[in-house]
């Protein structure tokens, strides 16, 4: 029965495969709050913030696998949870300079959008610099 | 046997450098073709997934629903940058058709873009469009040149789409076609292009796209019955069934709209592969027949010469 309670955790991506693993307990940051799957959990399927993915790591207490996704949902059911993203990165995978440079560029952009009061270019740098500053968090964990 | 010996040698040796460069790009093509089939299979991933989940979503019938949402006003839209999802479902009256015609930058792709581009004119025509009615979003330049030229409203074209476009690179493109669709630019959408059957066959395709209604929803070929029926679970949805469709639609419209970006691109090199290749087939053929030509002619030149000398030996005894 030891299979019984184990989850499959994919993240995909337009990409390409980004993560696929097996676990006792995947944590999603939703839109809503922070929820843990295990294993036998109900369908679901649920939004997520622009943050971490965290799997944790077959035969540990403490270690998780760690993805960055931008946005996207979450779709659970038969013991397998798939998230659906525009994009993922692994922590090992993330280019901390790249990362970096886009917090700059993002940075740059909020501060002329917001003088000169262009709403749309505010928001869309909001996010870029969110995007940005959730693979520095989780690279730099 | 008009052409001298050394015309025939010139022509032979320009052929066979045209051999040589239609060969290159032949394996060139060949190589992009493979690369991106591989991408392609790793993109069907996340297709199928997301249209799994529409199609559960559309089995409860929220996507029926669709019609009574009511869209939002265009100043909210105006302020809100993240592309609005549930205005997707809603069916306007058709003022304008909107028409994604995708074709390639470059030429060399045989029967490519102009399969696409008779298509597309007999869908406008076929579809009791008048030229005022119909806006053209042409994706590659051979497209958006001669849409232009006829007169066809062209708001956006894209140029330069990579060989192997990723996501990242069209996002701000797929953005922008659903952006016009708020701005009711156009009230339906259909992207046309030919898909990729194999290196040989491409078969153009008509989509319709935008709104996304039940209807277009599952007829996919990709999406096959075994997969929907693990789709019989009912969902416990966070927050809430709208919310989660503000977050899917967006992400299915742009997977579609990527989709057929790459199925193009792929049908492209595929094209561009087989024309290289009966260019390059070609040439060999007619440097076979100039070299004929030309051995004939020094075959000849040969013969004179040695009735010449014979002729004045002859003279000279």
């Amino acid at each position: 029965m030891a299979e019984q309670d184990l989850l499959t955790v994919s993240v995909v991506t337009p990409d390409g495969s980004v993560y696929e693993g097996q676990t006792r307990l995947a944590v999603f940051k939703t839109t809503v709050g922070e929820i843990g799957i295990l294993p036998n959990h109900i369908p679901l399927i649920a939004s997520l913030e622009i943050d971490e993915v965290r799997v944790k790591v077959q035969g540990t207490d403490d270690k998780f696998d760690e993805i960055a996704v931008s946005g996207g949902f979450v779709e659970f059911s038969d013991n397998v949870a798939t998230v659906v993203a525009n994009s993922a990165e692994k922590k090992e995978n993330i280019d901390k300079d790249r990362a970096a440079k886009a917090r700059e560029r993002a940075e740059r952009r909020l501060e002329a959008a917001k003088q000169s009061n262009d709403i749309n270019t505010t928001k869309r740098a909001e996010i870029a610099l969110r995007r940005a500053v959730n693979r520095m968090n989780i690279s730099g964990h | 046997m008009g052409a001298s010996l050394q015309e025939i040698k010139r022509r032979i040796s320009s052929t066979k450098k045209t051999e040589q460069i239609t060969g290159a790009m032949q394996m060139v093509s060949t190589a992009k073709l493979s690369q991106i089939q591989r991408h392609t299979t790793s993109y069907q991933v996340y297709a199928k997934k997301i249209r799994s989940v529409i199609t559960h979503l559309a089995k409860s019938h929220l996507l029926d629903g669709g019609a009574s949402i009511t869209p939002r006003t265009k100043e909210a839209n105006e302020n809100d940058d993240q592309i609005d999802g549930l205005s997707m479902l809603v069916k306007r009256p058709v003022k304008h058709t909107g028409i994604v015609v995708i074709t390639s930058d470059r030429g060399l792709v045989g029967s490519y873009n102009s399969n696409v581009i008779k298509q597309t004119l007999e869908l406008i025509s076929g579809g009791n469009h008048s030229t005022e009615d119909v806006v053209i979003i042409a994706i590659g330049g051979t497209g958006a040149d001669f849409f232009k030229k006829r007169g066809y409203k062209v708001p956006f074209e894209f140029r330069g789409v990579k060989d192997i476009p990723k996501f990242r690179e069209t996002h701000q493109l797929v953005k922008k076609i659903i952006d016009m669709y708020d701005d009711e630019t156009y009230d339906e959408l259909f992207v046309c292009y030919n898909h990729f059957v194999n290196s040989l066959t491409s078969e153009f395709r008509a989509e319709p796209m935008l709104p996304i209604s039940a209807m277009n929803v599952g007829n996919d070929d990709l999406t096959d019955d075994s997969e929907q029926e693990g789709f019989s679970a009912e969902y416990e949805m966070e927050p809430s069934e709208d919310a989660i469709l503000e977050v899917v639609l967006p992400q299915y419209a742009a997977s579609l709209i990527y989709g057929a970006i790459l199925d193009a691109k792929t049908s492209e090199h595929g094209s561009s592969s087989t024309a290289m290749k009966s260019a390059t087939d070609n040439a060999k053929d007619v440097i076979s027949s100039l070299e004929l030509q030309y051995n004939r002619a020094r075959q000849s030149a040969i013969t004179t010469e040695i009735t010449e000398i014979t002729g004045a030996q002859a003279a000279l005894d």
